[in-house]
């Protein structure tokens, strides 16, 4: 019994391997010559794929739910003690789970671009088919050598150290991966779609619209799993921010950044014909950044709680990401002549040219991320030295890019398409301006003096304002039912919107958090009291709590107000059995004008250090998040009628112009 | 008429707003800063995953902060204080990297890419396709033809 499930979770992989091989040459035959594979064939596999990843899934599920430590995983990853949820979450806790999660994910978004291949005569499909079967081998073939969950030990130990404490302390643990590997793994469709279309010589927007669904899915869950893991940095690392430009966040956000502009330039090519062989790029290096970004948080290159363990995956990953890349853009030059578009913008005071605008700035602003991420890696590399680029210069070359994006989003999806007169412009942009000013002027009076508040105020203010006139000069009436009317009609449009109003909630948030922030670091005797943004805190007392995985250490917080107990926190330290370190946990009290967060610095049975923050309108930010991510789902929920693709016009969605 | 003189309303009332924005910024510009904690946020912590000292709770990042309060409180300049991390720590410690020597190039590079791609973008706009009006008539019509056919080919995939 202890060796049957490791087994059949190595069998899965097997399976998942073997089967993902023959998809690709199955695949690509059925794309050279369309009658010599029946469509039947490469269905079948695809399901051999997504069996085998699923019985390795399964498998590893079992193995921890069973406390079967004589598989190296589990001995590694798990403890008896770990809760159901955490013994769950263990799956994706450790290199090897991991890798099984992502090739699951895979396996999902292989069935469902085979479920659109209904005939071989789909050579653009058959050969998607075949690069992703490329790109299942990889990973099927990592978790068949490199990082073997299914080790079998001989000598099992009695109970494991359990998943690192960081993550095996939230909630979170069990949305934030599942999302980002939603996200980083859905970009594969899209990539395996254009590489077909550059190998069959075919440019024109089959191969975009066909992949329109996976890529918003992928970049609305990116999205998502970017905002979580802010949300989970902040809630659990205790250092009292949310996002650190750490080489790992930054994995995350490259992707991101040059998905956002594929998202905006696939339209300009849908709509206008123009950008065709930037889209092939933006689309080739998406996928890649994926690569390397799992090689930046894997390898060893650098320290944080997403690489796990030394392992020898490093080399592997960064092959990969050369052959991806070298693969990717020398196809892309043999056949990038037949595939770019002749059209041009005819002015750049236009949509497009806004469109134009926001993928500089967002290539830009990638190019950035990718610099500073990589630069003092590639110095180490070439001269040995060490040196740092680290939030500061982030913060620096990001806050005007941030500023542009803004404007761009205030100012784009207002402009009509080919010619934009100032009349026009203006027209749509009197009002909203006149109230941004109002609002900057307002913030001024109210006594803000933070030059970048009051920017990004304005900015936001002046885009919301403009979205809500388009709205009311867009709708058929004034009614709920008329608005609503309109933004279920043209949800390609509207789910845009919603998404860039997200986007400027988080920059107004992330301006007022962190140029309004009242910080402050207090050692406190028992029973001794420290005001902080206007309440009186006192440090009550020290207590232990013994749970069955850990030993909690925490600390009474009490806030008063006018002499009454308005908010006790208990900020804590976890002890686990078998780490020298305890891990704290700060404590959070939120409002829905500011939080008020405190964490441990140290802490006796007598005394305690505190470091005490208070962040305005800090939950709007995940508020905001969450619209980008609804914006996604929302211009995603708009065309089902995928089965009769031949039918769908392609102008379908954005024609308010008005 | 009237619209001119809407027009006009909206311009000289957002420009006194803006202006009231501009001058309450201007004078309400203190020169009161917490320059320990500026320098603080310039500082790496040793011991920490790529955060400054002014984020990290470890002791070394809190012996450090007390450093940089000490010295800034001696009055000493804010260059002779990075300069006593630097000659400590080395490179590695500036978080912000100077832009001179081994890190010039990780701010020069943006710029570089910026103009480039700025560039790039207007001669993309520039391009514009030929005017069509010289061409002949019959090429009009070939042309109107060509389109036709291929228009349906590549609407339906």
């Amino acid at each position: 019994m202890t060796t049957a499930i490791p087994a059949a979770g190595w069998t899965g992989a097997l399976l998942g391997l073997a089967a993902s091989l023959v998809l690709a040459v199955l695949g690509f035959r059925a794309q050279r010559r369309p009658d010599a594979v029946h469509h039947r064939q490469l269905h079948r596999l695809v399901w051999l794929v997504l069996g085998g990843a699923a019985l390795s899934m399964l498998a590893l599920e079992v193995a921890l739910l069973t406390d079967n430590f004589a598989l190296a995983y589990v001995a590694e990853n798990h403890t008896r003690s770990s809760s159901l949820l955490f013994t769950i979450t263990t799956a994706w806790s450790g290199l090897g789970g991991s890798l099984v999660l992502w090739a699951l994910v895979l396996a999902g978004y292989t069935a469902v671009v085979a479920r659109q291949v209904r005939s071989t005569e789909d050579r653009l499909g058959t050969g998607a088919l075949a690069i992703m079967g490329i790109v299942g081998v990889f990973f099927f073939g990592l978790i068949t050598t490199v990082a073997n969950p299914f080790e079998i030990l001989a000598n099992p130990p009695a109970d494991g150290p359990g998943p690192n404490p960081l993550l095996r302390d939230h909630l979170l643990v069990a949305f934030h991966p599942p999302m980002l590997y939603l996200g980083y793994v859905g970009f594969t469709v899209p990539f395996a779609f254009a590489m077909s279309a550059l190998l069959l010589r075919r440019g024109g927007v089959e191969w975009l619209r066909r992949t329109r669904r996976a890529n918003l899915v992928a970049w609305s869950f990116l999205s998502g799993g970017l905002v979580l893991g802010a949300w989970w940095s902040y809630e659990v690392l205790g250092w009292g921010g949310y996002w650190a430009w750490d080489p790992v966040e930054n994995a995350a956000l490259l992707p991101w950044l040059v998905a956002t502009a594929f998202v905006h330039s696939s339209v300009v090519q849908v709509k206008r014909g123009m950008l065709q062989a930037w889209n092939f790029v933006l689309v080739i290096a998406t996928f890649a950044l994926t690569i390397f970004g799992t090689f930046l948080t894997r390898s060893a290159v650098t320290q944080s709680v997403h690489n796990f363990t030394q392992s020898g995956i490093g080399p592997p990953l960064l092959g990969f990401f050369v052959l991806v890349l070298g693969g990717g853009f020398t196809l892309f030059a043999l056949r990038g002549e037949r595939v770019a578009s002749l059209s041009r913008p005819e002015s750049l005071a236009s949509r497009e040219g806004a469109f134009l605008v926001n993928n500089l700035l967002l290539s830009l602003f990638a190019f950035v991320v990718l610099l500073g991420t990589t630069y003092p890696m590639l110095v180490e590399a070439v001269t040995g030295a060490q040196v740092s680029v680290g939030r500061p210069y982030f913060d620096r070359m990001a806050v005007p890019i941030a500023f542009g994006l803004l404007l761009a989003m205030g100012v784009g999806p207002f402009t009509p398409y080919r010619h934009a007169t100032a009349g026009v412009l203006w027209a749509r942009l009197r009002y909203p301006l006149l109230a941004a000013s109002a609002a900057a002027a307002a913030l001024v009076l109210a006594g803000v003096r933070s030059a970048g508040v009051v920017t990004v105020v304005f900015l936001a203010v002046a885009m919301a304002g403009a979205t809500v006139r388009q709205l009311a000069v867009g709708a058929p009436g004034r009614r709920p039912r008329d608005l609503l009317r309109l933004v279920t009609g043209q949800r390609a449009y509207w789910g845009g919107q919603l998404a860039h109003l997200g986007v400027a909630l988080v920059a107004v948030v992330i301006a007022v958090s962190g140029a309004m922030a009242d910080r402050a670091t207090v050692t406190l005797d028992r029973g001794e009291t420290t005001r902080f943004a206007g309440y009186s805190v006192t440090f009550e007392r020290s207590e232990q709590h013994r749970l069955p995985d850990r030993l909690v250490t925490d600390a009474h917080i009490v806030y008063r107000s006018g002499g009454k107990v308005v908010r006790v926190d208990e900020p804590r330290l976890n002890s686990f059995p078998g780490r020298p370190r305890a891990v704290g946990t700060p404590s959070v009290w939120t409002t829905p004008t500011r939080d008020i967060y405190v964490a441990l610095a140290d802490l006796q049975p007598e005394r305690v250090t505190l470091n005490l923050y208070r962040y305005p309108l800090m939950v709007w930010m995940w508020v905001g998040g969450l619209l980008v991510v609804a914006g996604g789902f929302w211009a995603l929920s708009g065309r089902i009628r995928r089965r009769d693709e031949s039918t769908v016009p392609a102008t379908e969605e954005v024609r308010s112009d008005a | 008429m009237r619209s001119r003189a809407v027009n006009l309303g909206i311009v000289i009332i957002a420009m006194a707003l803006l202006a009231v924005t501009a001058v309450g910024l201007l004078i309400g510009r203190s020169g009161e800063t917490d320059r320990a904690y500026e320098l603080q946020q310039r500082l790496r912590c040793p011991v920490c995953t790529s955060v400054s000292i002014a984020e990290s709770q470890s002791d070394t990042a809190v012996a450090m902060r007390r450093v940089v309060e000490e010295q800034v409180a001696a009055g000493r300049s804010d260059k002779q204080i990075i300069e006593y991390f630097r000659a400590r720590y080395g490179d590695w410690v500036l978080i912000d990297p100077p832009a001179r020597g081994r890190t010039l190039l990780v701010w020069l590079l943006p710029a570089v890419v910026a103009l480039a791609g700025l560039a790039a973008v207007l001669a993309h706009a520039r391009r514009a396709p030929p005017p069509a009006g010289d061409l002949s008539p019959a090429d009009r019509a070939r042309v109107d033809a060509a389109l036709a056919r291929a228009r349906p080919a590549e609407e339906e995939p």
